[in-house]
């Protein structure tokens, strides 16, 4: 694993505007538009990272955030490792949607296992000066659903953004290691006759 | 008789990984094995066992929105009683940006271990049991649809799969012909009406078609030959005819070994992955599932075909003219794409000479056909886009006009006091117009602003488009504001200059775009499904290879038509676009041949790279802002004047049976598909019931 390079598979969700697009921009690229168009379609942009010794790929997808373009994202959920749940902190009703967007992930993505899935909730445009979601309602939402780590970032002035990131690349890690301790692999058996013959699979 | 040769025992498939573990959908693999234990849910398949020497199955996994296939062919190590294999993928059959499992995973093992005679009980398949010592070579080819629809049941897509599915003893095999499409496809005949032929063939003696979209073809040849003589037929060299000596049909896993095969498993063993790629051929049969049964396939008259194009894109005229003593059949046979010339904008002066004493707009015929060859002026463009957009009457006169326009006038305003005088009280309680409200915020914020129009933190060109897309919500609430409509506002809004104007021009085109927002997106469904027909008459082969990469259904050109290439242009150009699509010329639907001229412009690159899903999306997102309008349009004409002057002629067979050099219709590749709409075109007949029987594609599940 740590001589490999691993791919994975992050998601932004979250309502229109919260800055999903600027976030992956902002950590990608290193830069920030302000008038950055909004997303039409899906998108997605790779980076390569290391993190604790681990050569990570990340694929990072973007999504319109429109009720209306469900359909047209949800397909994308399939084989996500994991899911960025993004509000803006001066957005009480991006906030409030965080359990939609949570709801929606794990039923399209269909998740196994909801309660383990690595999700990583973020409270953007901390540069705002209009906050109308504080910082401890966000932490007590993430720790009711789920002990998610919370993040404060800023596209705007890279505050967090790379160490959410990071942390989303953790979070996954840990979950393979407890994956392959305790998880026998799933079997498929096929059965056949069993034949007397030395040949075999011919 | 078919003599099966194959595993007996239990195979367990065990595919570990870093991160997920993987499921067997489930499945018959035509005659190969079929799954007997795992759970049946999502995240990889088994598509088939190949039983020509050792055994190879094709795995698909999910990944992100796409399958994946990975072959792997099991060797062999160790003794019989218990059997390791470790297997690679196929490098350019995984999408390395997707190998989640697959590639880069060391830990995923394929174990294959013989049961004790007596534990086998639990046999899986009914059916005369395989003779011990039967090692014959037994070719089972399963057929991959890449369509899958969502929500039917891993049962029903099995016995999809198994329908194509068909095993035949080499020995029962009459001949062999090669044919030719761009691809190789081979086509089996048997001897004779043979109950061999397992599964849905019916009793034809021809087996359905093995496609080698890339490539293969003669690797599957070598490896018939092992077993038996191909020779030209004397009439036709394509066609192979298939003797089997006695020497071949009886080799068996060990004399394999002692052959060419040896080195083969040898080497498998050191090196899997080397010897995987350059060994064996890849069939990709992919049948267009859903589409039809072969014989459905068969005929199409050219009045379908053209019935067919027209229904996409209505004004289309195509020639229909047959030759006499033949009917068509499948294909549009494209001839040379004709060279087109665009012609400079219309200028002031030609837009004023089409305009009489009244006021009227005359010979508007000609107007809109200069329109569409050059575009306007920008001076032109203000007024024009007016009577192009439908605000005016072609006909109407000054006066008229200007009484429109006030009576317009007061309908707007109206409109826009009604949110106006909206208090915040009552705003409170409404939560719809409060969710139109923040998100026009939001996105007038975000759209064209290195316009000079938008530019700027104060700009009045921002509350126009603001004020305009909110009295559009009053004007249609139903609708009310879509991300994707302040794209489509704002060129018209920067041509206009005028509040009211842009209003009225928005709402004409949103009369034609207002499907693609609606809640169950239908006009983008629609346009998607028509485009892929399009697309799959027009080329087929590289239609084939999106759909083999899961993008048949051309997922990426979303963008393209929720806004009609807003954002794929420079602002410019897509004045330019628009104003030349609002003609209406040369047919309707003109924007999807722009689609068409794109895509015939990105695939070479697409197909050369071997790009996946994935990077298809990638590729076809980043070709906003690259594209050259007037060479586009350019190309979009050309195809256009090539399906108007095709005769939809293709392939021929002689009406009155009479002798004909074309391919009998047995030895066809699968066609175009059909139409995706029901009905009209297929009366039930003996195709129409199976027809009838499958889902129609317009119905086929949100990609991918």
């Amino acid at each position: 694993m740590t001589t490999k390079t691993s791919l994975l598979k992050v998601i932004l969700l979250g309502d229109g505007g919260v800055g999903k697009s600027s976030i992956m921009n902002r950590y990608v690229t290193n830069k920030f538009d302000a008038h950055l168009f909004h997303t039409i379609g899906v998108e997605f942009l790779n980076k390569d990272l290391e993190v604790d010794g681990h050569q990570v790929t990340l694929q990072i997808w973007d999504t319109a955030g429109q009720e209306r373009f469900r359909s047209l994202r949800t397909p994308f959920y399939r084989g996500s490792d994991c899911c960025l749940l993004t509000f803006s902190v001066d957005d009480n009703q991006s906030f409030l949607n965080l359990g939609n967007w949570k709801k929606e992930f794990i039923y399209y993505a269909d998740v196994k296992e909801p309660e383990k899935f690595p999700f990583v909730v973020l409270g953007n445009k901390l540069d705002v000066t209009e906050r109308q979601v504080s910082s401890e309602e966000a932490q007590q939402w993430c720790q009711e659903n789920g002990d998610y780590p919370y993040y404060e970032t800023s596209a705007k002035d890279a505050t967090n953004v790379a160490v959410a990131f990071e942390e989303a690349v953790r979070r996954v890690l840990a979950m393979d290691e407890r994956t392959d301790h305790l998880i026998p692999t799933d079997t498929v058996k096929l059965h056949r006759k069993p034949r007397s013959a030395t040949t075999c699979c011919s | 008789m078919t003599k099966t040769s194959v595993c007996r025992g239990t195979l367990t498939v065990q595919l570990k990984s870093r991160r997920r573990s993987f499921r067997a959908l489930g499945g018959d693999q035509g005659r190969g094995f079929r799954i007997l234990g795992g759970d049946q849910g999502r995240g990889f398949r088994i598509l088939g066992g190949d039983q020509g020497r050792g055994f190879r199955i094709w795995v698909e996994i999910r990944g992100g929105p796409s399958w994946f296939r990975v072959e792997f062919d099991c060797g062999v190590s160790g003794q019989d009683a218990e059997i390791l294999v470790d297997y690679r993928p196929l490098e350019d059959s995984v999408d390395p940006s997707n190998m989640l499992c697959a590639g880069k995973d060391s830990s995923s093992v394929v174990q294959w271990s013989q049961c004790p005679p007596a534990g086998g009980s639990r046999n899986c398949r009914d059916g005369p049991e395989p003779e011990p010592q039967s090692s014959e070579t037994e070719w089972d080819l399963v057929n991959a649809a890449t369509y899958r629809r969502r929500g039917g049941s891993a049962m029903s897509r099995s016995q999809d799969r198994s329908r194509w599915a068909f095993s035949a003893a080499v020995g029962d095999l009459r001949s062999v012909t090669v044919k030719d499409e761009g691809w190789t496809f081979l086509i089996l005949q048997l001897k004779e009406p043979s109950t061999s032929c397992s599964t849905s063939c019916s009793t034809s003696s021809t087996l359905p078609p093995l496609h080698f979209h890339q490539g293969g073809s003669r690797e599957f040849l070598d490896s018939l030959r092992r077993f038996a003589l191909l020779s030209e037929s004397a009439e036709d060299e394509a066609c192979l005819l298939v003797s089997t000596p006695n020497r071949a049909l009886s080799q068996s896993f060990e004399n394999l070994l002692d052959d060419n095969n040896y080195s083969l498993v040898h080497k498998f063993r050191r090196d899997p992955y080397v010897t995987t790629l350059g060994s064996f051929s890849k069939v990709t049969n992919y049948i267009l599932e859903a589409l039809r049964g072969a014989e459905e396939a068969q005929q199409r008259p050219p009045e379908e075909v053209a019935d067919l194009l027209g229904d996409i894109i209505p004004g289309l005229e195509i020639n229909q003219q047959e030759e006499p003593g033949f009917e068509v059949i499948t294909r549009v046979d494209l001839g040379v794409r004709p060279p087109v010339s665009r012609a400079a904008p219309l200028s002031p002066e030609d837009w004023r000479r089409h305009r009489d004493a009244e006021g009227s707009m005359v010979d508007t015929q000609r107007l809109r056909h200069a329109v569409f060859k050059g575009g306007l002026c920008h001076a032109v463009r203000k007024e024009a886009w007016k009577f192009l957009l439908g605000f005016y009457p072609w006909s109407s006169t000054l006066e008229e006009r200007k009484s429109l326009h006030r009576a317009k006038t007061d309908e707007y305003f109206r409109m826009k006091l009604q949110w106006k005088s909206v208090s915040e009280e009552q705003e409170r309680r409404n939560s719809r117009l409060r969710d139109y409200r923040s998100l026009i915020e939001k996105d007038v914020n975000r759209t064209d602003r290195t316009n000079r129009f938008y530019e700027g933190l104060d700009n009045p060109g921002l509350v126009l488009l603001h004020d305009v897309l909110m009295t559009y919500c009053m004007y249609d609430f139903d609708l009310g504001y879509v991300q994707g409509m302040s794209d489509l506002l704002s060129p018209i809004l920067y041509v206009m200059e005028s509040e009211v104007d842009a209003f009225w021009c928005f709402v004409s085109f949103m009369d034609q775009m207002h499907q693609n927002f609606e809640e169950q997106m239908q006009g983008m469904k629609t346009q998607l499904i028509q485009l892929s027909t399009l697309l799959r008459l027009l080329d087929l082969s590289f239609w084939n290879y999106l759909e083999a990469q899961d993008s048949g259904y051309l997922y990426f050109c979303f963008r393209w038509l929720l806004i009609r290439f807003k954002r794929e242009l420079s602002f410019q150009d897509v004045l330019r676009l628009w104003e030349v699509l609002w003609t209406g010329l040369p047919c309707q639907n003109f924007h999807l041949l722009v689609c068409c001229s794109i895509l015939d412009s990105e695939k070479q690159k697409i197909m050369e790279e071997k790009y996946g899903f994935n990077e298809i999306l990638k590729h076809i997102n980043e070709l906003s802002m690259k594209l050259d309008i007037e060479e586009i349009l350019q190309k979009a004409e050309g195809i256009y004047e090539q399906i108007r002057s095709c005769k939809v002629l293709g392939l021929l067979r002689s009406r009155n049976g009479a002798a004909s050099t074309r391919p009998a219709q047995a030895e066809r590749p699968p066609p175009p598909a059909r139409p995706r709409r029901s009905g009209r075109l297929h009366p039930p007949g003996p195709g129409g019931a199976a027809a009838s029987t499958r889902p129609a594609q317009a119905e086929r599940p949100p990609p991918p």
